[in-house]
């Protein structure tokens, strides 16, 4: 779209909303209204609501709503509140957890919420269900057993310590679903009118891939006790739709057609902000967006390449250049707002001299087209981009020129998903990729570099048999104590241990904080998010307008 | 003639068969499948004997022949299956976007053809040989306009600059005015060329000099003696109007967040969603089998000169 246009739309929208602006900032002085079903503006269809697989951001906008967790993780604090289980006890070694369950919550096809329906979920996302092809989840490490103590009361056992366990109960990927949900072949379960939960609303009608309708559940009253808002839902309803299109996004939402929309790319922002209306971008508080390497490939074998190309990379650059400041540049393999967060951007610096001192030091020369050579091979690199990570061909391709200086090439390709998921296995095809994951919890460290987990550094016994040798023990043995360190204290030290280490090997280039983008109406109140940037609608409200 | 439709629906059967065995073969060569796609997603976290357990679940690993015999006795049975990506039946997928696709297209080609049938009359009735030979480049010109760009003014323009139309939560043929307009000018430009074509090579015979003479109008020869003879021809281009609505109709969806077959489509290349793809191709082999097949019975009725030659294929 160009700018001319961009422009018209905008100056119409701001005649169409210099009233409700005002009307916004009075509202915020009144109480509450009840009422009124809010339009959302989704960018891609959800695909399936199992609610391990919340973490795609369009599954988690819609799980956040229609589930209840067993315990709740204030976003401003990271503590862990009671919600659907009013207490806990945790043996010392983390290997036992006790709930207790709050009475009188019910599915919202009837069933009680009791310490059995409870059970039944956690063995689900904790052990998987092979007959119903219903996958293990990510957030629940080292689980072997549950069990039903009294009508209200729900033990669960642990091979291991699992100290993060207790964080894991309050995410998205941990919501409570009725037992006919569960009993579901995992293929059905993109059904969305099939997902049954006890949370403030519920799925209402679908049209796949166009829109979902959520209404308020009536008697709903078992928020998080320490919210203040208690009881039903303000809203009558929330109407997802799906709308593709980046400006028709927006265009909406600014000429009145919608009130909240997700995905504002960062050159989007100010037209928004230019009229008042608010841009909200909750951080995803976990492993910011990188560049991370595959060792195993011999090109970027040798740390030394690593290093840099790490110092070959000017993040800063990057986030003025194609982002705002609501993507602030990393200063660690973690968002500075996440659990253990350690500050080492001494060590992320730009430094074009020294990258290049380090690859001559490494044995590569530059050679007569500039790029530069070691015994006959050239130092091409390849990158595949990641779809769902903002404007990431762009900071690839940014990332590319940046090396580029330094004689190394980086190819970037295109995320179409075939070859892209059967390359990305194969370090020899792929030494360089993207990589990103949120959730407020120092296991989100080991979710993305340990060889069972996410294995983005591709090891072998990893997710790929085109490995050949590459095994880091050193790093592994931090995550597994890192997952499995009952004592705090010793835990955020082994969490601050871990980012030193992958950043001195250069496996990961970390480049800036990924928040969650969206933009809302002025009228529109009380929007929370969750500790990992999903909205939650609970307590949003529409004021007069 | 009875023999003569039933090689044609031997034909047809054929052609479905074909396309649905070459998408088969096509699917099975693309690296990759909707199941790894689907499950090696980072955001599901699961590790390799996880990933290699779905699929040991989904039976994706056994042989190609197999693979083709089970899924080719499911369609025969109407048994689309399950959609990897989406998580519901292929059927019900089909079910929910087959109507706007429907309406669109129809819509469309209807507007694409009222809107030819005005180019090519005003083409060759307008006064003034710089207009007319205006008139004739517009088809040039609306074919290189690029849907999706044509797409995005006229929500700009229509829906959030004159607020005349709401792109979201329209009514249910609300929402078909834009999409239909946007559709309809990439397809009309190439029934505009074709018309424009036969009625300039129509009105170089010598039927209607004769008519001319008789005192007959310009417009009235064109009415009653040129229109029906340039409108055959242009019948024959049906099939290929098929293809470029089914393009524009992937584009056109996309943009204005329709949920009909060609957004299905395109989410569904992305995820290698191979039961959804299968479904579509026999799907669209089925439309054009039965358009072409329309088309080719029509033609004697149309044409008498055809009645006597059956099974000739204009």
């Amino acid at each position: 779209m160009t700018t001319k246009l961009k422009r018209l739309a905008l100056t119409l929208a701001t005649l169409a909303t210099s009233g409700l602006a005002l009307s916004g900032a009075q509202a915020q002085t009144t109480d509450p209204v009840k009422g009124g079903t809010l339009i959302y503006l989704e960018q891609q269809a959800h695909t399936n609501l199992y609610p391990p697989a919340g973490g795609f951001y369009p599954n988690g906008g819609i799980l956040n709503q229609i589930t209840d967790k067993l315990t709740y993780q204030n976003p401003k604090t990271l503590e862990i509140e009671p919600w659907i289980a009013e207490s806990w006890t945790v043996n010392a070694d983390a290997t036992e957890y006790t709930f207790k369950i709050r009475p009188g919550v019910t599915f919202s096809d009837g069933s009680p919420l009791d310490a059995a329906a409870v059970a039944k979920n956690y063995d689900v996302f904790g052990l998987g269900n092979k007959a119903l092809k219903q996958p293990v989840s990510e957030v629940i490490n080292n689980y072997e057993r549950s069990e039903v103590v009294d009508p209200l009361t729900v033990k669960f056992y642990f091979k291991k310590p699992s100290p993060g366990f207790l964080q894991g109960t309050s995410v998205i990927g941990s919501g409570l679903v009725a037992e006919s949900t569960l009993a579901l072949p995992f293929e059905e379960l993109g059904d969305a009118t099939k997902i049954i939960g006890s949370g403030p609303f519920v799925v209402e009608s679908e049209t796949i891939g166009k829109e979902l309708n959520l209404k308020a559940r009536e008697e709903y009253n078992w928020g998080p006790v320490k919210l203040e808002h208690q009881g039903r839902a303000y809203l009558d309803g929330i109407k997802y739709i799906i709308t593709g299109e980046d400006s028709v996004r927006i265009g909406a939402l600014l000429a009145g057609q919608a009130d909240f929309i997700r995905q504002v790319q960062a050159y989007d922002e100010g037209q928004v902000e230019a009229q008042d209306y608010q841009i909200y971008a909750p951080s995803t508080r976990g492993v910011n967006n990188s560049v991370v390497f595959r060792p195993d490939n011999p090109l970027v074998a040798d740390i030394r390449v690593r290093q840099a190309l790490l110092h070959a990379t000017d993040t800063k650059e990057i986030v003025t250049t194609l982002f705002s400041a609501n993507y602030p540049q990393a200063t660690s393999i973690i968002a500075s707002s996440a659990l253990g967060y350690k500050d080492i951007s001494a060590k992320l610096t730009f430094d074009p001299v020294k990258a290049k001192a380090l690859l001559d030091e490494a044995g590569w020369s530059v050679g007569a087209n500039g790029l530069r050579q070691k015994d006959g091979k050239e130092l091409v690199l390849t990158a595949y981009e990641s779809l769902p990570q903002p404007q990431n061909k762009e900071t690839l391709q940014l990332v590319a020129q940046q090396w580029g200086k330094v004689g190394v090439k980086l190819s970037v390709l295109a995320g179409d998903s075939g070859s892209k998921t059967v390359d990305d296995l194969d370090p020899l095809k792929t030494p360089v990729s993207p990589a990103m994951v949120g959730r407020a919890d120092p296991d989100v460290i080991k979710s993305q570099y340990y060889p069972k987990n996410r294995d983005v550094l591709r090891q072998k016994g990893g997710l790929s048999d085109k490995v050949q040798s590459f095994v880091d023990t050193k790093l592994n043995g931090l995550l597994d104590a890192l997952a499995s360190e009952p004592d705090r204290e010793k835990r955020l030290a082994i969490a601050g241990e871990v980012q030193d280490y992958v950043v001195d090997q250069a496996y990961a280039i970390p480049i800036f904080e990924e928040p969650q983008a969206y933009a809302g109406a002025p009228y529109v109140q009380g929007v929370a998010f969750e500790a990992v940037g999903r909205p939650s609608f609970y307590s949003t409200w529409l004021a007069e307008h | 003639m009875s023999a003569y439709l039933f090689n044609r629906v031997a034909q047809a059967l054929f052609v479905l068969w074909a396309a649905f065995t070459i998408s088969f073969v096509l699917l099975q060569a693309m690296p990759g499948d909707a199941i790894l796609i689907k499950f090696q997603n980072p955001d599901l976290g699961l590790n390799a004997e996880q990933v290699a357990e779905i699929r040991a679940s989904y039976a994706a690993d056994s042989s190609v022949p197999v693979q083709y015999a089970r899924t080719i006795g499911n369609f025969l049975a109407g048994n689309f299956g399950y959609s990897v990506q989406a998580g519901v039946p292929v059927s019900s997928l089909l079910a929910a976007h087959l109507p706007a696709t429907l309406k669109l297209a129809g819509l469309g080609f209807g507007l694409a053809a009222v809107l030819a049938i005005i180019i090519a009359f005003l083409s060759s009735l307008a006064p003034f040989g710089w207009l007319r030979g205006a008139l004739q480049s517009v088809p040039s010109l609306f074919i290189s306009v690029p849907t999706f760009w044509l797409g995005i003014m006229l929500i700009q323009i229509f829906s959030f600059r004159l607020k005349l139309v709401p792109v979201i939560n329209p009514g249910p043929w609300q929402e078909l005015i834009l999409p239909v307009a946007t559709l309809a000018v990439p397809i009309s430009a190439p029934l505009a060329q074709v018309l424009v074509r036969n009625i300039d090579e129509v009105m170089t015979r010598p039927f209607v000099a004769v008519a001319r003479a008789k005192g007959a109008t310009r417009l009235w020869v064109l009415w009653r003696h040129v229109a029906k003879n340039a409108l055959l021809p242009t019948l024959t281009i049906a099939g290929v109007l098929f293809g470029e609505l089914i393009a524009g109709a992937v584009v056109t969806e996309t943009v204005f967040g329709l949920n009909g077959i060609g957004g299905l489509t395109e989410r569904a290349v992305g995820s290698q969603d191979a039961a959804v793809l299968q479904a579509i191709v026999v799907l669209s082999a089925l439309a054009f089998v039965i358009i072409n097949l329309a088309v080719d019975l029509l033609y004697p009725v149309l044409d008498p000169r055809l009645r006597t030659k059956t099974g000739a294929v204009a």
